[in-house]
């Protein structure tokens, strides 16, 4: 069986910069593939690329062992998009917006009613499919969306910026949707986000920066290559909590408010070797923070990954402006 | 692939039908411009046709009017929907584009047929006289009409980067087509520069057709008309489905 994504070596210029400078990467039937990086990493444009919107500079691509570039009308059949800003008619209801998309999609006549209504059932929407999707909140929009998606049951789904601009009880709601997708259909889901939490619902991770992928392994994976626990200790007499790291674990640490923080390998078993040794450390109160992606982007890049950027405001407020 | 143009066709007249704001704003145009214009100018226009009303007279280049202005905005709506970007769910859709060009063509040339019919239906109201049969027989040509005009607004739609570029489009597109077809004045008296301009622009072969058909009065062969009506469409839906093609999401 052929990988539901196979990318090599791919590159998109444009006229000025080169957003995509060789990437590759194969993606598993049913696997949840998440591209993270900053605004500008050339996520969208490699989205754009797989689902044929846009035409490579050079390199491979391969959907299902189909060729982007080459039968581009095949692909469309087998894939489902959900693109950064809503892509629904606005004026039309929730329920003419699916069945427009089943006809788009050739979906058999008499499979379509029963399709949508599974669709709207499966994101909580059938008791609104009557209305206008005008009417409908953010949340709701991008759940029709990926209801839209399911309508032809798609082999890949490709979602971009999935929950960006989402309040947080939506996002875990939306990432419960996708989930079940996946249990239930065994669809491949390809996402891009720059949110570093989103990124650990996926099976594996690329990381790119610069057009570029500069890290790819599951989550956990990840931030082992990080590798140290964060422990922040607090404690009434920091120096001598200090001179007990240093000499008897060789534990560099630096003093913070109420305590200290170091870093360790495998902090929870370190804290039991730490609390169970017969010289009682004098502490009141320990804490292990594992390192997060966060983390691993900037020891990937040097730099910390931009979620809430002045950059991202910006394009959000003008995504806003627009839907008015 | 027919099922899909005629899902698309009906997104648009849904559309229309549930915008009816949009019907009355629309209708409102022809009759502004037939009571100023024609009321106002019937004392002092005398035509070479002799006892036709200036109103009257009016009555086809407005309905020519009325379908180059619906068409026109159906086929701008376009760019709205790229920004809005429903068309981008349209693009990456296992749709031919030239499916989606055909309804857009022809949903844009049924609403212009509806809002033309309302206005000639109207019309007589505020006291222009033509055949009705005639204007019935018109009523085809003002549809291919119609087909060519949205097909002209999908041509510019394609190269329009903004709504911004809205107001250059009413300037430099719509206001020349409808001035110089001879919709408000006979084109016998024109001189001779002007009176080319007129031949080169496919209006003024409906606006002679129509009116021909409406008040007996025409300039050019009625088979002339219909060959450069039917001819432009073709043409123009053409050049349509390519630059489609060519637009980037």
């Amino acid at each position: 069986m052929n990988p539901a994504i196979e990318v090599v070596d791919l590159k998109k210029r444009y006229a000025e910069v080169e957003a995509v400078r060789g990437i590759g990467f194969t993606v598993g039937a049913g696997e949840i593939f998440g591209f993270l990086g900053p605004n500008g990493a050339g996520k969208t444009t490699t989205i754009k690329i797989l689902c044929t919107l846009l035409q490579a500079t050079s390199g491979t691509a391969r959907l299902a062992g189909l060729d982007v570039a080459a039968s581009p009308a095949e692909v469309r059949r087998r894939i489902g998009v959900i693109f950064q800003d809503p892509a629904l008619d606005d004026r039309l209801t929730a329920d003419e917006n699916l069945m427009l998309h089943a006809v788009a999609y050739r979906v058999p006549r008499a499979e379509r009613r029963a399709r949508i209504d599974e669709a709207l059932q499966f994101v909580d929407l059938f008791d609104r499919r009557k209305d206008l999707t005008r009417t409908f909140s953010g949340g709701m929009k991008r759940r029709l969306e990926i209801a839209r998606g399911l309508v032809h049951r798609p082999d890949i789904l490709f979602l971009d910026e999935p929950t960006t601009g989402l309040d947080p009880q939506t996002r875990a709601r939306t990432w419960e949707v996708l989930r079940g997708l996946r249990e239930k259909y065994g669809t491949t889901l390809f996402l891009t986000t720059h949110y570093m939490d989103e990124a650990e619902n996926c099976d594996r991770i690329a990381i790119v920066d610069h057009g570029l992928i500069v890290a790819l392994d599951t989550p956990a994976a990840l931030k082992q290559r990080v590798g140290k626990d964060q422990i922040a200790a607090r404690s009434a007499d920091p120096a001598g909590l200090a001179r007990l790291l240093s000499e008897k674990y060789g534990i560099a640490s630096t003093p913070a408010d109420g305590g200290l923080t170091f870093l360790v390998e495998e902090g929870d078993a370190f804290i039991v070797k730490l609390l169970t040794a017969a010289d009682r450390p004098p502490l009141e109160g320990i804490s292990v923070r594992r390192p997060t992606l966060d983390d691993v982007f900037l020891s990937l890049t040097g730099r910390q990954i931009r979620v809430e950027g002045a950059e991202g405001n910006a394009a959000r407020l003008r995504a806003m402006g627009r839907r008015r | 692939m027919l099922e899909v143009v005629y899902a698309l066709w009906r997104r648009d007249m849904i559309k229309f039908v549930r915008d009816r704001r949009q019907l009355v704003t629309s209708l409102t145009r022809p009759f502004l411009w037939l009571l100023a214009f024609g009321f106002g100018l019937r004392a002092s226009v005398r035509l070479p046709t002799g006892g036709t009303d200036y109103v009257s007279f009016l009555v086809p280049g407005l309905a020519a009017m009325t379908v180059l202005f619906a068409s026109m905005f159906a086929a701008i709506s376009i760019v709205w929907e790229r920004e809005f970007g429903f068309l981008k769910e349209l693009l990456v859709a296992p749709v031919p584009r030239g499916a989606i060009v055909a309804a857009k063509i022809l949903a844009g040339s049924a609403t212009a047929l509806i809002e033309v019919s309302l206005m000639l239906l109207l019309s007589p109201l505020v006291g222009a006289r033509f055949s009705p049969l005639g204007a019935l027989a018109a009523l085809p040509l003002l549809a291919i009409f119609g087909m060519t005009v949205n097909a002209l607004g999908i041509i510019v739609a394609a190269r329009m980067k903004s709504f911004e570029g809205f107001g250059s489009v009413v300037n430099f597109v719509i206001q020349p087509v409808f001035f110089l077809s001879g919709a408000l004045y006979p084109i016998v008296g024109l001189p001779r520069g002007l009176r080319a301009v007129v031949f080169i622009n496919p209006m003024s072969y409906l606006v002679d057709a129509v009116r021909g058909l409406l008040i007996g009065h025409h300039s050019f062969p009625l088979v002339v008309d219909i060959a450069v009506i039917l001819g432009s469409a073709v043409v123009f839906a053409a050049l349509a489905t390519r630059s489609f093609r060519r637009m980037e999401a």
